[in-house]
This record gives structure tokens, C-alpha cells and sequence, in this order.
């Protein structure tokens, strides 16, 4: 088993790497709640001013409840789609379950930019206008990489044994994926599902391309960040800070308890 | 199934035969040329444009390996019991938000920001540091900042293999700490360390929001000049002609990069 090695040359980069990526964030959180305007050293004073001018605020608004619904339809999209296609290339054995397995993985090693011209382009030689769809269309292409790889892992778990006892049994195939399949990877699957949401609610790149009258909430920010520096930039880069870590802490304790849950199955059925 | 992958291909396509179009407003016509490509290669501004991407993409790419390879190793040898808060807290930080995190360092390193005026209340310096904003530097450590924690989540990934067993034995033959690491760990790494290196340069030469908000005149990179193609001037024959050219480059180096691995046989190390 692996013993714990001692090494602070090693800890000392850690920590300065934390201290790198989270400086920067405290600061930006610190200033949120800064009674002036002023963004600079010294801190003045503490006040909520500025979440309750970007909570008023009817442009942010907009975004919030535009980038709700694409990432909810991104969500479930990708959550029908991804998981038949994620089934699909689990049931191809061989070779050329591996080619497609690299057909989908292969849009994750392409920048956001290209992504996003190439939709563009294909948008537009079809003379199709750009609205919510498309921007859905685009985040569910941009998430699927992820989701695909989160399906294959829990669908690959699946004993091989326990699908042919129920052929022998005379189970359909539909009726062996609701009965067999389904009730085992349905909390990755959901797990995948909101992976999808929180990176369709951040994304940007993609979404500047194929986006049409509307704006999601990252481009609020971003034609504020054009103009100026202005605290409620702060306010608002702070509530996401919060809510994201929020959901990424519920999703890391229910993964968790999911993984002990597994672990207890599996020795319960080592026992059995 | 096949519709997703439907949704990345055909528009990349769309992208190849607009690259051998001429640009019109927003649109492309006949007849078929090879002018496209003609521009890529003549005009200057590209070859500036992309000097700045090799450069910035190399240095990027280089120190985010340097540094997540150390914080793997702690991760995964002394961290023992700290290792999953830890390393959630490093994937926390890239749930704080790809503007969030680009809007943190304008702050930071602004001509008023809290690196500047910290320094010119201590009365270290007189004036702002040009250097630190508007400039190659700030975009190279935002773009740090965007990469570290992929490069820290794919290296822990792939150093979680390496027992301690390998380490003792490398110390029972009389390796020192040095030695251990040339040529235990850095071999044994070298496969995963190219593919994160790739992976980081090919995403950080690329961008074309985080040099907007901090590379002022000289930051800029070849992202940069797609998005003016395909927003600003409408010359989409131009600009996928470039993005093409871009994708060849990224396809090459990755070949490149595994081919020498190959050569320097590091790409297959046997276990055990």
C-alpha cells in the first residue's frame, strides 16, 4: 500500500498554487462588499450596496433567467442524446466502438473559438437565425464530450452477466435498459446532467458566436467589462462564485456518498 | 446518436469550404480561390498575432506543467488525508468562472489595482508599473491562472499509478531525492506531462477574451484576429481560412509531440 512520503519542496508549490489561484478571487470577493466605489487598497468600509444594486439590476436579471433556461434545455438534451449515444458506443465492441468513442471525444482537444466559428458558419449557411436553439444546440455539442465520458464509466460497470440472465429470462431489450441499466448509472447519469447545466450557465465563448438578440448572463458581464471597472462587477462575479461552489459542494458530498454507497454493495455482495 | 456528432463535423466542414471562398459582409460567394490562404501567410499582422500565441502558449503551457506536476506528487504521495479537500478546492476554482477569474486579475494588476497601489503606498515605486497590465505578462498569468487546475486534475490523474513501492526501491538502490525524480518520476510522467502541455498551449494560444480584457496593444493573440474576421469585419472566408491553418498547426504539434515520445521511447513504459 502506499505510504506517505514526506516532501516539502512539494508542499511548498502547493501551496503557493492555492495561494495563486485564490488570492486573486478573495480580492475580487473583498471589494464586493466595499462601502465606495473605489477598487484600490485602503478597505473603507463594509456594505451590501452593491449586491443590492446588481440584485435590482433588470439587464442582470435577464441574463440570469436567460442562462437558466439554456442550461436547462442543455441540461435535458444532452442528458436524452448523450446517454443514447453513450449506450450506443457501449454496446459496439471492438474497434469500432473505439474509433467512435475518439469521433466523440475528439471536440474536447478544439478551442471554444473554432467550436464556435464552425457553428457560425454552419448557422449561417443554412440561413439559420440564431435564437435560444442554437445557443442550446452549441452547448450540448460543447458538453457532450464530458457527459460521454461520465456515461461510458458508469455504463461500463455494468456486469455483462446480469443483462444475458435476463435475455435468458425473456426480457426485450428496451425492457432490460429500463429494468437492468437504467436503475444503476441514473445518478452519474444525473450527476452528468448537471455537469452539463453549471458549464452551459458559465459558458462563454461558444455562446458569443451563436447567440442572437438575447444574452446570457456571461455576456452581461462581459459588455460590462468592455466599459469599465464598476464593483457590481464584483457583486455579481461573487454571487456566482457562491452559488457555483455551492452546487460543487453538494455534487462532491453526494459523489461521495454515492462511492461509499458502491463500495458497501460491493463488499455486502463479496459477503453474500 | 449520430446527430450530435452531425452537429460538430458538418460545420467544421462548412468551415473547410468557406476557407476556399471569398468573403463577402458576413457571407461568402464564389468563386473558389486559394486568396484565403494567400492572407494568411502575408499578412503581417497575423505574423505578429501568432509569434505572441507561440510564445505566451509555450511559457503558459511550460510553467502550468512545472507547477501541477509538483502539486500532483503531493497530492498523491504526502498529502494523505488533505488530498481530497485539497484537490476539490483546486476544481473549485474553476467553477469561480471563466470572466470571473479573467475580471480578478484586472483588479489585481490594473494601474490601479492592488499590486500597483499596494506598492506606491509602501513608496516602493512612483508610478504604476506599465508592464503589469495592457501587456504579454498579464495575459500570461491570467491564462496561468484558466489552466493550472486542468493541468493539476489530468497529472494527478495519471501519477495515481506510481506506488510508493517504486520510490522505496529507487531509494534502497541509493537514489537520492533528485535522482528519484529524473529518473523514476519524470519518465514515468513524461507521456502525461506532453499530452497536459498540449493540451494547455492549444487552449491558451488560442483565446481571444482573456488578451481583450488584459492585452491591451501587444498581448493580443491569433484568436484574436478569428474573432475580428468572423465579428468585426465579416470576412468569414479569411477568418476560417486562419482557423484552418490554426487546427493544422495544433494537429502537427500534437504528432509531433508524440512522435518524439516515441522516438525517446516514453510514450508505452511498462508497470511492474
Amino acid at each position: 500500500m502506499n505510504q506517505t512520503r514526506r516532501s516539502r519542496p512539494t508542499l511548498v508549490v502547493t501551496v503557493l498554487a492555492l495561494l495563486f489561484l485564490f488570492v486573486p478571487l478573495g480580492i475580487v470577493i473583498l471589494f464586493s462588499f466595499h462601502a465606495t466605489n473605489s477598487l484600490t487598497p485602503p478597505f473603507e468600509g463594509f456594505s451590501f450596496d452593491w449586491y443590492r444594486e446588481v440584485l435590482n439590476d433588470p439587464a442582470i436579471r435577464s441574463g440570469v433567467s436567460t442562462s437558466l433556461r439554456i442550461a436547462t434545455l442543455t441540461a435535458v438534451s444532452t442528458l436524452i442524446f448523450g446517454t443514447a449515444a453513450a449506450y450506443g458506443v457501449s454496446r459496439t465492441r471492438g474497434r469500432a466502438g473505439g474509433a467512435y468513442s475518439a469521433l466523440f471525444l475528439l471536440p474536447m482537444a478544439m478551442p471554444g473559438l473554432i467550436l464556435g466559428i464552425a457553428l457560425l458558419s454552419f448557422f449561417s449557411s443554412q440561413s439559420i437565425s440564431l435564437s435560444t436553439m442554437t445557443v442550446v444546440i452549441a452547448h450540448s455539442v460543447f458538453v457532450a464530450p464530458v457527459f460521454f465520458i461520465i456515461a461510458r464509466t458508469a455504463l461500463d460497470r455494468i456486469d455483462e452477466r446480469q443483462l444475458e440472465a435476463a435475455a435468458d429470462l425473456g426480457a426485450a431489450p428496451g425492457y432490460r435498459f429500463r429494468k437492468i441499466i437504467l436503475p444503476q448509472v441514473l445518478p452519474v447519469l444525473l450527476a452528468g446532467a448537471a455537469m452539463a447545466f453549471v458549464i452551459s450557465f458559465d459558458e462563454f465563448v461558444v455562446t458569443f458566436f451563436v447567440i442572437g438578440n438575447e444574452s446570457t448572463l456571461p455576456l452581461v458581464i462581459f459588455s460590462r467589462l468592455r466599459r469599465t471597472i464598476d464593483p457590481s462587477i464584483n457583486a455579481i462575479s461573487s454571487l456566482l462564485l457562491f452559488v457555483n461552489l455551492a452546487f460543487w459542494l453538494v455534487a462532491l458530498i453526494y459523489a461521495i456518498r454515492l462511492e461509499a454507497r458502491r463500495r458497501r454493495d460491493l463488499a455486502g455482495q463479496k459477503e453474500g | 446518436m449520430l446527430a450530435m456528432m452531425a452537429f460538430f463535423f458538418v460545420p467544421v466542414a462548412v468551415v473547410v469550404l468557406y476557407s476556399f471562398l471569398t468573403g463577402d459582409l458576413f457571407t461568402v460567394s464564389r468563386p473558389v480561390t486559394m486568396a484565403n490562404y494567400n492572407d494568411v501567410f502575408t499578412i503581417p499582422v497575423h505574423r505578429t498575432l501568432a509569434w505572441n500565441s507561440l510564445i505566451i502558449g509555450t511559457i503558459v503551457a511550460t510553467l502550468t506543467a512545472a507547477i501541477g506536476l509538483p502539486v500532483a506528487y503531493w497530492l498523491h504521495f504526502s498529502a494523505g488525508r488533505w488530498a481530497t479537500p485539497v484537490l476539490s478546492l483546486i476544481v473549485a476554482s474553476m467553477f469561480a468562472g471563466y470572466l470571473v477569474r479573467i475580471y480578478a486579475w484586472r483588479t489585481v494588476l490594473g494601474t490601479n489595482g492592488v499590486v500597483n497601489s499596494s506598492l506606491e503606498r509602501l513608496g516602493l515605486i512612483d508610478e504604476p508599473l506599465g508592464f503589469l497590465i495592457f501587456s504579454r505578462t498579464s495575459v500570461t498569468i491570467a491564462e496561468l491562472h484558466l489552466m493550472l487546475p486542468f493541468a493539476v486534475v489530468m497529472l494527478f490523474a495519471a501519477i495515481r499509478p506510481i506506488r510508493s513501492d517504486h520510490l522505496e526501491a529507487a531509494e534502497d538502490m541509493g537514489a537520492g531525492p533528485l535522482a528519484r525524480w529524473r529518473r523514476v518520476i519524470l519518465p514515468l510522467m513524461a507521456a502525461p506531462l506532453a499530452t497536459t502541455w498540449t493540451f494547455v498551449f492549444i487552449i491558451s494560444s488560442s483565446d481571444f477574451v482573456t488578451p481583450q480584457f488584459l492585452g491591451g496593444v501587444r498581448g493580443q493573440l491569433i484568436g484574436t484576429q478569428v474573432n475580428r474576421y468572423f465579428r468585426e469585419s465579416g470576412d468569414y472566408g479569411r477568418g476560417a481560412a486562419l482557423a484552418i491553418v490554426m487546427i493544422l498547426f495544433y494537429v502537427m504539434l500534437w504528432f509531433a509531440i508524440q512522435g518524439a515520445l516515441k522516438l525517446a521511447r516514453l510514450n508505452r513504459i511498462e508497470w511492474d
